[in-house]
């Protein structure tokens, strides 16, 4: 009986949408680096331990007001609680383990033990207890307990807490515990240095009334103050044998200091490419809209820079690494990853849907270009791909890749040519208008609401005032491109007005409809 | 007025796009490729040359200064030496080349061609174009390369037209109806676009060509009301 209404009630939780969708809520609050609104967390958190802190300082010399000393003693140690039951409650899902044991005891026809459910759960959430972050933070709860005083102190492990909301120090652990067997090596060294000095010191200095050194306690200080090379001179030897054991202190002194130096600098150059290659990731995670290059060869470098000039985010990614140092060089994010693998997608953790305006596929070789699309198709069927196409014999292999734009370098060299020779003067004038160069420019303006309350009208917006040519008019829900339109087009919410002006006289008109109040 | 035929200097996939543009519009067109083995092609009728500077041959064949060059070949080194070549041999022909990079597009302007097109600022530069103006890009890629209805023309002002001495803002375009001006190249083929403050004061005189965009019968009725014909001019070329 007791055993179906705890089943009951496991399933109840599993299956109940608000339960989950609050749970996920903290989880991501508490845990995820991704999420939003976790770094105001972190912020508030951090912010409690500095003030507890500094409470603390200010204790030792003065006398503490009462809402201070409730607030660090009551208040703070009441979220750090709360935060506490919150991550012992989403570090597991007790529900799901009741869950998954009754479908498997039943599979097998077997009696639910609720026995062995409890030690399973007991196990998991024993595993959370007694981890280094809870013990900290269980820690930093103590100074609840204020009328202990030694507990006071554990406010220290309230900065202990910082491990957790800093992401440079879970960095600086990586990196450290990536050579945790040379530094063990060096520790197990070091120890034996300081016991074996440590001991002699003391029998050689101990009995001699001239000498510092009385206690072994004393010795050992001195033996770690002189390897460590820090040397303050409040304990030195006086007898000559306690000389020459100072001697080989200080020659091994030497030696792991220098041999801990090296450790941690080969560690970090070791490990920087791979700190900076997350860093990146964790940069274009937060991105919004970027337009996606695979490959940076010529075409690709002058496409990224154009697209940057205009404000807009880029993320390159290349095979090759010479080509990502190129990239890097020229101000870009760039990743060595390879373009056609879907495992590369899945390490920089991209939203193809709402973060990628476009990918485009910009490899001066066909074959990498149509195996890059085919690797983004499999993973997102909606976002935009433009590819180069080099051989005009694979264009439809492009095209059945599913490339929505094909751009052939040599066709557009061909029609070019062709107006060149048949229109030359107004070839030169289309290019003007392109050309980033040019004084004078076309323009797209979206109309919005807010020029819509004003003009209603192609007419009223009064571009000949503003020495601007209105070229046309593209209507939002036919897409439909009405040139040089009648004064008496009505004009929509969407619609696009193609203008063409300096660029100064433009910025004036685009202002002026913007900003124009009726009857005003 | 364009010229009676066009040689194609190189043969690859530029010269094959740049005859299917162009089969139409000249009566002939040779291609010509430093590689033997091209003249085997059946599908084009290719001749074989060398950067020497003996033009004979061609010319027993074909008036090169009565054509229009282009100079296609792959090798930029190669592509700046036949422009050399072929300006040292004729100060007044008109060559187009094809450089891989502005770079290279220089040193071709320097070598004495008319035009070049850079291909891979030409390449990007349609790209950003497509991806951040996608409207004005479709309309003017509409207007250049397309069968569309709307055209961009050159207009000669000829000394039968009546605007002939007026002053550009004081006419009254639209007048004109469906007819959008955008640019007015002066005599000595400085262009201006219609709203400059030079444009503004300027008296159209016999020889200034508006550049107007509209449909076609909308450009032939625009013509006919201002007296003048569609011309072009591509003996100065600037980029």
């Amino acid at each position: 009986m007791f055993t179906k209404m705890i089943v009951n009630f496991a399933y109840f939780l599993q299956t109940s949408k608000s339960y989950q969708s609050k749970k996920k809520f903290y989880r991501n609050l508490l845990d995820n680096n991704k999420y939003k609104y976790k770094k105001y967390v972190d912020i508030f958190m951090v912010s409690l331990i500095f003030a507890s802190v500094a409470v603390l300082i200010r204790e030792v010399k003065h006398p503490l007001h009462d809402y201070l000393f409730y607030f660090n003693s009551y208040v703070i140690s009441i979220i750090f609680f709360i935060e506490y039951l919150l991550r012992f409650w989403i570090h597991s899902d007790m529900s799901k383990i009741v869950v998954q044991r009754a479908e498997h005891d039943s599979l097998l026809s077997r009696d639910i033990k609720l026995f062995i459910i409890f030690k399973k759960i007991l196990k998991v959430k024993l595993s959370y207890i007694f981890s280094l972050t809870a013990i900290i933070d269980l820690l930093a709860i103590m100074p609840f307990f204020h009328e202990l005083r030694l507990l006071r102190l554990f406010i220290l492990f309230r900065v202990f807490k910082l491990f957790r909301y800093a992401n440079s120090f879970q960095t600086l652990a990586s990196v450290l515990a990536s050579k945790k067997f040379e530094f063990f090596t060096l520790a197990i060294f070091a120890s034996v240095v300081i016991f074996v000095s440590s001991v002699l010191i003391y029998v050689m200095e101990a009995n001699n009334p001239d000498s510092p050194i009385d206690t072994l306690f004393e010795a050992v200080y001195w033996s770690i103050v002189t390897i460590s090379t820090v040397g303050y001179g409040d304990i030195v030897p006086t007898t000559f044998e306690g000389r020459i054991v100072a001697l080989v202190v200080i020659i091994s002194g030497i030696a792991v200091l220098a041999f801990t130096t090296s450790l941690v600098v080969s560690a970090f150059t070791e490990k920087l490419d791979e700190i900076r290659e997350i860093k990146t990731i964790e940069d274009i995670t937060k991105l919004k809209n970027f337009y996606l290059i695979c490959g940076y060869e010529s075409v690709a470098q002058d496409v990224a820079k154009k697209l940057k000039k205009h404000n807009n985010n880029i993320i390159i990614m290349d095979a090759k690494q010479e080509r990502v140092e190129e990239a890097k060089k020229d101000g870009f994010t760039a990743l060595n990853y390879d373009p056609g693998q879907v495992e590369s997608y899945k390490k920089i953790h991209i939203n193809l849907d709402k973060q990628v305006k476009a990918v485009l596929c910009l490899r001066e070789d066909d074959v990498a270009n149509v195996y890059s699309a085919l690797t983004i198709r499999s993973i997102n069927r909606d976002v935009f791909i433009l590819s180069l196409l080099m051989e005009n014999s694979n264009r439809k292999k492009l095209q059945f890749a599913g490339i929505n734009k094909v751009i052939y370098p040599q066709e557009l060299i061909g029609l070019i040519t062709m107006e060149l020779v048949g229109q030359a003067v107004a070839f030169e004038v289309i290019h003007e208008l392109r050309s980033e160069k040019s004084n004078v420019n076309i323009t797209e303006i979206a109309i919005t609401q807010r020029i819509l309350d004003n003009y209603s009208t192609i007419g009223e917006l009064g571009n000949r005032d503003y020495r601007v040519v209105l070229l046309g008019v593209q209507k939002h829900n036919s897409k439909h491109f009405y040139f040089n339109p009648l004064a008496d087009t009505l004009l929509e919410v969407g619609d696009f007005l193609l203008v063409i002006g300096y660029k100064v006289f433009v910025k004036e008109f685009d202002k002026h409809i913007h900003t124009k109040v009726k009857n005003a | 007025m364009l010229k009676n035929s066009a040689l194609i200097f190189g043969f690859n996939n530029y010269s094959t796009e740049i005859i299917k543009n162009l089969k139409n519009e000249y009566k002939e067109i040779k291609i010509y490729s430093l590689d033997e083995e091209d003249t085997h092609n059946e599908q084009y009728d290719i001749t074989h040359f060398d950067l020497s500077d003996n033009w004979q041959d061609i010319e027993d064949d074909i008036s090169i200064e009565e054509s229009i060059v282009f100079c296609v070949l792959e090798e930029t080194s190669e592509n700046i030496f036949l422009v050399i070549s072929l300006r040292a041999s004729y100060e007044n022909l008109s060559i187009i080349a094809v450089a891989s990079h502005k770079e290279n597009a220089n040193k071709l302007l320097m070598a004495g061609a008319n035009k070049v097109i850079p291909l891979v600022e030409t390449t990007a530069d349609i790209i950003t174009n497509m991806l951040e103006n996608p409207i004005s890009n479709s309309v003017l890629h509409e207007i250049l390369y397309e069968e569309s209805d709307l055209k961009i023309a050159q207009i000669k002002i000829s000394n039968e037209s009546h605007i002939q001495d007026e002053e550009l803002s004081s006419i009254d375009w639209s007048h004109y109806h469906g007819i959008v001006v955008l640019s007015l190249m002066h005599k000595d083929m400085s262009s201006e676009f219609i709203y400059s403050s030079k444009a503004k004061r300027h008296i159209i005189q016999e020889g200034d060509v508006l550049v107007v965009v509209g449909y076609e019968k909308d450009i032939k009725e625009f013509e006919k009301q201002i007296g003048s014909n569609r011309y072009v001019n591509w003996s100065n070329w600037s980029w």
